[in-house]
Parts: structure tokens; sequence; C-alpha cells
């Protein structure tokens, strides 16, 4: 069904452009996997604190105020940096189900964060105590932490898969 | 003997073979044992970068460094220890190319620098890090945070570029 808006924007002045330059790809990936370490390193941090694994100095709160926005950042970045990969290569994104999978998954986790930051700073005192802490936190740490990991996997198949749908 | 007949040796073992999928049912050996380098290898990044950032006085600056360091680094230590031992995995599957290759070796270069940059920190303006724990890190703190960004993100680059390479 995408397979020809793929190879219509494949054809595009912007796509070739990018096409020509040997180096953008490799580049644009790099920095994907920069932006990444960001987000997977920061939400690991935080779900590890929600699940009492580690230890932390900070309370919650600090902890989610302080890395939830460098995760919004990094996800712009991952967001530029994956669409000039779509551009450059948009078939071999977009006739794999690993794409879409990985797509579908950013959606909901990125909900999920929306919703756990705007908790936590409605109510700051309630989740930095373990014992008022939603029994929610768990499960959105455990479920995070599995999409996470998932979108990576997603992530990395988009480059072994796709040519088995091409 | 040789460095060559060593490589030879190493990709000559059975589960060098099976790294390269020549033994049935490994076929995806190697995508799957890269996806697990990928994850602990933002593991490594991720937190390394929350070091650095906070030593540059960009990132969570209500954080002591010395607390930050030890809610930290052993994350860093065990996801590098999983990346190594994964990256040796790969390393087997082509271990005469990848040793020859330009990127491989500007990859391991990278990271040489990085751990004497991180000793002559720990050595160095880490040993007072009681008088400026809390406040402004000294130069020398925020030029070792900066170099390892800056090296890491060649770690990054150049491992990632070791795939469009070989």
């Amino acid at each position: 069904m995408f397979r020809p808006f793929a190879d219509w924007l494949g054809e595009t002045p912007l796509s070739k452009t990018l096409q020509d330059q040997a180096w953008v790809v490799p580049t644009s990936q790099s920095i994907h996997i920069l932006a990444v370490s960001i987000v997977f390193a920061s939400a690991c941090m935080i779900n590890l604190r929600l699940l009492g694994v580690g230890q932390s100095g900070r309370s919650v709160s600090q902890l989610s105020n302080t890395l939830v926005p460098w995760m919004w950042r990094a996800l712009a970045l991952l967001l530029f940096t994956g669409l000039v990969q779509t551009v450059a290569e948009p078939v071999r994104q977009f006739v794999t189900p690993m794409f879409w999978t990985k797509m579908l998954m950013i959606v909901i986790v990125a909900s999920m964060t929306a919703f756990y930051a705007k908790a936590v700073r409605r109510n700051a005192a309630a989740w930095d105590a373990a014992s008022s802490r939603p029994s929610r936190a768990k499960v959105f740490a455990i479920l995070s932490t599995l999409l996470w990991l998932a979108i990576i996997v997603c992530g990395r198949f988009i480059g072994y898969t796709w040519s088995f749908y091409a | 003997m040789s460095i060559e007949a060593l490589l030879a040796i190493i990709e000559a073992w059975p589960i060098s073979a099976a790294m390269r999928g020549e033994t049935p049912g490994t076929e995806w050996l190697f995508p799957i044992i890269e996806t697990l380098h990928v994850m602990a290898l933002t593991l490594v990044v991720g937190s390394i970068a929350m070091m650095d950032l906070r030593l540059l006085g960009i990132a969570s600056r209500n954080s002591a460094v010395s607390r930050l360091s030890n809610e930290v680094l052993p994350w860093t230590w065990t996801a590098w220890g999983v990346a190594a031992v994964f990256g040796t995995l790969m390393f087997m599957a082509k271990a005469a190319t990848y040793a020859g290759n330009l990127q491989f070796r500007l990859k391991f270069v990278c990271m040489g620098f990085a751990a004497v940059n991180m000793l002559v920190f720990h050595f160095g303006a880490y040993r007072q890090v009681a008088r400026w724990d809390s406040g402004a890190p000294p130069m020398s703190a925020r030029v070792a945070g900066a170099l390892s960004l800056l090296l890491w993100s060649g770690v990054v680059f150049f491992g990632r570029w070791v795939g469009f390479t070989t």
C-alpha cells in the first residue's frame, strides 16, 4: 500500500540529493544512536528508580523533572534523523512491518511518558514516597522498559528485514 | 605467531562460523548479537553523557557530582562489559576484516583516549570533588566532560561506520 508512495518519494529531488551523498545516511544513523542513548538511558534510570532497583540519591520527581525534558529533546533529534533516513531510503523503511511496529510503539511509549511526567509534576509528594506512589508506577516502569527495548530491536531489524518485502 | 595467523585461527572457530551464519540455524545470530550490543552501548553512552553534561554544568545541576557518579557508573561499567562481550563475538565473525578496517581502528583509538581522559579526571580533579561537589566544576573537570562527550560520540560514529565499510 505504501510502496507507490515510497517509490514516488525516492524519485524526488530531495531524496536524490540525499542518496547522492554517501555520508548522509551513516552520519544520520550515528546521531540517531547517540540520541537513542539519551532516551534509553534516561528511561532506564527513571524506570529502575520506580521499581526500586539500584541506588539513587534523587527522588522520583527530581529524577523525572531532570531527565524527561532531555528525553523530549533527544526524541526531537530522533524524529529529524529518522526523517532524513526515511527520505533517503523510503522503500527500506515503508515495506517492512518492523518500521510500522516501531512507529506504533513510539507513539504508545511517548504518550505514556507524557502522562507519567504530568502525573509526577501534579503530585510530586505522592510519587516521591514509595508508600504513597500509585501502584501503576511499576506497571509503567516495566511496560516502558519493554517498549523501548522492542523499539531498538525493530529499529535494528528494519535493516535486516526490508529486502524480504521489497 | 603472527597477528594474521591468530586472526585466521579465531575466524576458524565454530562460534565464529556461527556468527557468520554459516552453521544451520545461526542465520539470525549476528543481527541478534548486534542488537544486544546496541542496547548495551546506548546505556554506556547515555549514562556517561549524564556525567559529562553534569560536569559541563548543562544537566542534573541539582545533583552532587559524587552522588550522580555513584548512581550512574555501576550501570555504565555493567553495560560496558555486556557491550564488550557481544562486540567481541561480532569481531570474531570477520576478525581479519575488522582488524584491518580504518573505522574499526579509529573506534578503539577513541575508546583508548576516553579511558585515558577518565583516568586523568579520576586521579586529578575528582580527588578534590568535595570542594566542588554541589557547585560549578573546575575547568579541568569541564574539559574532561567535553572530551568524554566528544570521544564517546567518536566511538559511536566510527562503530556505525564499520558496518558501512566492511
